[in-house]
């Protein structure tokens, strides 16, 4: 016979539906978010890394000065690559944006199309799909710069190009200025081909086994190389951020949903958990029957988990079933608005299922089997006795008798309730955290753009454009007449401009990966720079936060492609948040790496140089420039954000209505009883709710400073994980007032409905036997 | 009259499943008096007492308090009267679990302007030593004195007593009478009390003895006795 227990399971949910229905939908929607998410994650990875092969991505990318000829090919290719000519031109739109331009390309880095076609003929363009998506055109429009206009014949995915990096040094990619582009060979020859970059990819022969063999593979080819050609540019594929940002954000991306899941998982295992209880409690005679009756633990922990087991399972399967459904596409959507992906196509994700189906039912079955069965450990006759402490004598708190009697009544609520509070902190804690990440990244984004403007070095920096030779060749006398040949035709009227050494230096590879490090040599008495150089280097603030230097420590740098490595002791921090870098005195820079001592990069100036000839100046570094980790986070995160926020919001309501449901069940009858002795609705509230809305507002307070703490440490770790350089993080002010008063705002409407709830206690209930 | 009661009827449930538990009670109680409605089980004495309490509403008829109508009072009006005129005294106590036996007691008096000393009262129920403790470390005896001291800190005018010994042993029942009985004595509050105990008739001013919802004896004790010579 089956256990005729299960009977009461459909009346109990009848009874409790409003309780398991805002349970059922918060799962649903969070299981079908981070169902549909790792779906859509699991479907891109899988195109995205198959698109390696699918598109022969290649295996890295070198840049010369000049053309390679064919001997200096085949003695290159003899170490085991075949190289591709992968030629392109920037150029400067009309919109504001750069666009690099390619030949269609058939053999490597090949092209998906996404929409439309690729150009056929002169005057066409296919254009990369997320650039066009942020400058809002489409098939058919047109781009033009100076007198030349191209027709868009199609939106394309670059497979080289996933994700927007102009440079493979910049700190992060850029789809609203920067975009990429294949035209015919005969409308590549028509542009500008002063601007031509020899860029060459290569293919290994043999493909290294992992990373660390690419490694030591590419480190050899380089070398190799260099004997040559002078190499301007070399990134093997492992290094491009074009193309492996994108694979190792969604990997990143991916952890972080799980997590969320699991802490809402957890978080309803405990409010499951406490509204188990309080039933355990209310039927303590029943079940004390029951078992003097020989009903056993396990029956009863069995009887009272299958409902949040079921419920769990309905949100798990619905969840999943919107997963792959809605959801996909609406997280694939957040990929496509931030990268730069080819088409995919959805797969079965056994591990998503894994993740989002059974881990929460294991998650839910232990706190649930944990509690009751902590809950049924007593004996029958402390069940028939309605004894549920487990302890001997449960002591009452003592309570001064001069404090009100509404005091004390309050904190007596509170302290029979402290375990709802405990879960109502933690979810507090949660979705509080949720919605400062909300809130606070469009306003750390806003502030580091203000504060970028405000403690500019200059408002121009004009990096010059140099020969090779100076920088990177092993000439030192061709350097000297190169170096000497450059100053005479750089030189400037403007009394604003002041001149700088810059030289570009790699951290060591370790915790951190290896990033690039800009030293700034700068005159004695700088306009621009004032910091004394005389115990050592000055390194800017974002380069002193990002890897925790302080003043007095020293740092060691090494060239990017060699193996020289240099010291630096640490004399003071430099208020600059705009890159990492350090600043020296010139002459000590020149003299550091043989540039010579007449040798300078740019000029800082606080007004436009139109003296030098455009040729010459390689790069400006301006506000535009400055700010663009800022502009594409924004673009690629900021919509996220409203979504995180309705979340947070989300969370939160059900928490508070759910625990808030189950103090006001628990006291129904004391609440019945103040009533019939004469207590009004009002002043019950004063006493149930009110102690509840002290504890949100001690717990909203609370939490602030514990969220900061987390935020700290979780936004340095994204900031680590997704950008180069660095952003400072910026808690507004205002960030706290908004979020206790989007608690108290959300408490309200939660007290609003417990008030009702209370209205409706009938006075009957404290007659009835306690049952 | 203090209280009026005229031709009361209530009835529960609908259609076939209808069952009227009280059919047209008329009786009068005076101020201060001593009232034991007796009856057996589903005679509708606790019904009544509820009626009288304002905790249920009659289908007919009407209640009067010093000439106040119950049946034109609001929800409000209703509270307030609960608040100002009666203290209620359950058979299974009631008490609010998370509040100690003093903070039990003061939950009444807040609701009074002329309440009685707290420290007095506790003395006065032989409470003072437990007044810190839980009602769940308490005896059944001590948990309805809590609940006594409860109802009648705010000095009502009507003390409701609902079964008041029914959970309790012969001495505790005994204790919790003579309680009663010193309470109407000391401050002339009318108590009305429920009872199926036939022996607690003889300590009570008036005896009404209800049966099928009916009032089947309406009559003053004559032969009043003091709970200490009582015995059943």
């Amino acid at each position: 016979m089956k256990n005729p227990l299960r009977k009461r399971i459909p009346r109990e949910l009848k009874s409790e539906i409003g309780k398991y229905l805002v349970i059922f939908l918060l799962m649903l929607g969070t299981i079908g978010m981070v169902s549909g998410f790792l779906v859509a994650d699991g479907s891109m990875i899988k195109a995205y890394n198959e698109s390696f092969e699918k598109y022969n991505i290649e295996d890295g990318n070198f840049r010369t000065g000049e053309k390679v000829y064919r001997g200096q090919r085949e003695a290159m290719e003899e170490q085991g690559i075949k190289i591709y000519e992968n030629y392109y031109i920037e150029e400067a739109l009309t919109n504001g944006s750069t666009m690099r331009f390619f030949k269609n390309r058939d053999e490597v880095d090949k092209v998906c199309i996404m929409e439309g076609r690729l150009p056929k003929t002169t005057g066409e363009i296919a254009i990369d799909r997320m650039y066009a998506d942020n400058n809002s055109l489409k098939i058919g429009d047109t781009l033009s710069s100076g007198d030349k206009t191209w027709k868009i014949a199609g939106l394309i995915a670059l497979s080289d190009y996933s994700a927007l990096f102009q440079n493979n040094n910049d700190s992060m990619f850029d789809a609203v200025k920067f975009g990429v582009s294949v035209v015919t060979p005969e409308e590549f020859d028509s542009l500008d081909q002063e601007k031509l970059q020899y860029n060459y990819s290569w293919i290994y022969d043999k493909k290294p086994k992992d990373e660390k063999e690419e490694k030591e593979v590419s480190e050899d080819l380089m070398k190799e190389m260099g004997k040559v050609v002078t190499l301007e540019n070399f990134v093997p594929r492992y290094q491009n951020q074009a193309i492996i940002f994108t694979g190792d954000d969604m990997g990143g991306d991916k952890a972080m949903m799980v997590m969320l899941l699991y802490i809402v998982i957890a978080i309803m295992a405990f409010v499951f958990g406490i509204t188990t209880g309080n039933t355990i409690t209310k039927e303590a005679g029943v079940i004390g029957t029951l078992r003097a009756s020989g009903y056993t633990g396990n029956e009863l922990i069995r009887h009272y988990m299958t409902l949040p087991v079921l419920v769990t399972l309905a949100g798990a399967l619905a969840g999943n079933v919107l997963g792959y459904t809605v959801f996909k596409d609406v997280c694939a959507g957040m990929y496509y608005g931030s990268y730069s992906l080819p088409t995919y196509v959805t797969v079965w994700n056994a591990e998503a299922f894994l993740m989002t189906t059974v881990i929460p039912i294991v998650i839910m079955v232990l706190v649930n089997y944990g509690i009751l069965h902590h809950k049924m450990r007593l004996s029958p006759l402390k069940f028939l006795r309605r004894d549920l402490s487990g302890k001997k004598q449960k002591r009452a708190v003592s309570l001064s008798p001069r404090m009100k009697i509404f005091t004390r009544f309050r904190f007596r609520v509170i302290f029979q309730n402290i375990s709802n509070y405990l879960v109502l902190f933690v979810g507090i804690l949660f979705a509080n955290l949720l919605l400062m990440f909300g809130l606070l990244l469009p306003s750390a984004l806003d502030h580091y753009q203000l504060e970028i403007q405000n403690n500019m070095l200059a408002k121009y920096q004009y990096m010059l454009s140099m020969p090779v030779s100076i920088l990177g060749g092993g000439n030192k006398l061709d350097s000297l007449v190169d170096m000497l040949l450059f100053s005479h035709d750089t030189q400037t009227d403007n009394e604003d401009a002041e001149e700088f050494s810059a030289y570009s230096l790699n951290t060591l590879p370790g915790k951190y990966k290896s990033e690039e490090i800009v030293l700034y040599g700068v005159k004695e008495n700088s306009r621009y720079i004032q910091a004394d150089f005389s115990e050592g280097v000055y390194i800017s603030e974002a380069y002193a936060e990002k890897f925790r230097i302080d003043p007095g420590d020293t740092i060691t740098l090494k060239e990017k492609y060699e193996d020289d490595e240099y010291s630096f002791l640490v004399s003071g921090i430099y208020d600059y948040t705009g890159s990492l870098c350090i600043f020296m005195e010139q002459e000590k820079l020149n003299r550091m790496f043989d540039l010579g001592d007449d040798y300078f990069s740019g000029y800082f100036s606080n007004t436009e140089i139109t003296d030098i000839d455009t040729g010459y100046i390689g790069s400006v570094i301006d506000l535009d420039a400055l700010t663009k980790i800022s502009r594409q986070l924004d673009v690629s995160m900021g919509s996220m954000m409203g979504m995180i926020n309705v979340f947070a919001v989300v969370i939160y309501m059900i928490l508070i209505y759910l625990l808030s449901k189950i103090i006001i069940e628990k006291n129904a009858q004391s609440i019945s009883m103040t009533k019939i002795l004469g207590y009004t609705n009002g002043e019950i509230s004063r006493l149930y709710i009110l102690s509840t809305s002290l504890v949100v507002i001690l717990w909203l307070l609370l939490s602030l400073p514990i969220e900061t703490a987390i935020m700290e440490v979780l936004f340095r770790e994204m900031m680590l994980a997704s950008i180069s350089g660095w952003i400072t993080l910026w808690i507004d002010p205002k960030i706290y007032a908004e979020m206790f008063g989007a608690g108290i705002l959300t408490y309200a409407v939660i007290a609003l409905l417990e008030y009702r709830k209370i209205c409706r206690v009938p006075m009957g209930e404290a007659l009835k036997n306690v049952e | 009259m203090f209280l009026e009661i005229k031709d009361i009827h209530k009835s529960f449930g609908t259609g076939e499943s209808r069952i009227e538990v009280l059919k047209g009670l008329d009786m009068e109680i005076g101020k201060g008096e001593f009232c034991v409605l007796l009856g057996p089980s589903g005679s509708g004495k606790s019904t009544l007492l509820n009626i009288i309490g304002g905790i249920e509403s009659a289908d007919e008829g009407s209640i009067s308090i010093e000439g106040e109508y119950l049946a034109d009072m609001t929800e409000k009006k209703l509270s307030q009267y609960r608040r100002k005129h009666l203290g209620y005294i359950f058979q299974m106590y009631n008490l609010i679990p998370n509040l100690t036996v003093r903070e039990n007691i003061e939950v009444g008096a807040y609701l009074s302007d002329h309440a009685l000393d707290v420290d007095e009262l506790l003395q006065i129920l032989g409470l003072t030593d437990h007044q810190k403790k839980l009602p769940n470390q308490l005896s059944g005896g001590q948990q309805q004195r809590t609940a006594i001291g409860r109802a009648i800190v705010k000095n009502p005018d009507i003390l409701l007593c609902d079964e008041p010994t029914g959970a309790l042993d012969y001495n505790t029942s005994k204790e919790i009478l003579k309680l009663i009985e010193t309470v109407n004595l000391k401050y002339g509050n009318t108590v009305v009390m429920v009872t199926h105990n036939d022996a607690i008739k003889d300590m009570a001013d008036r005896v009404v003895k209800l049966r099928d919802g009916m009032i089947r004896k309406n009559y003053l004790n004559e032969h009043k006795i003091p709970v200490v010579d009582l015995d059943w």
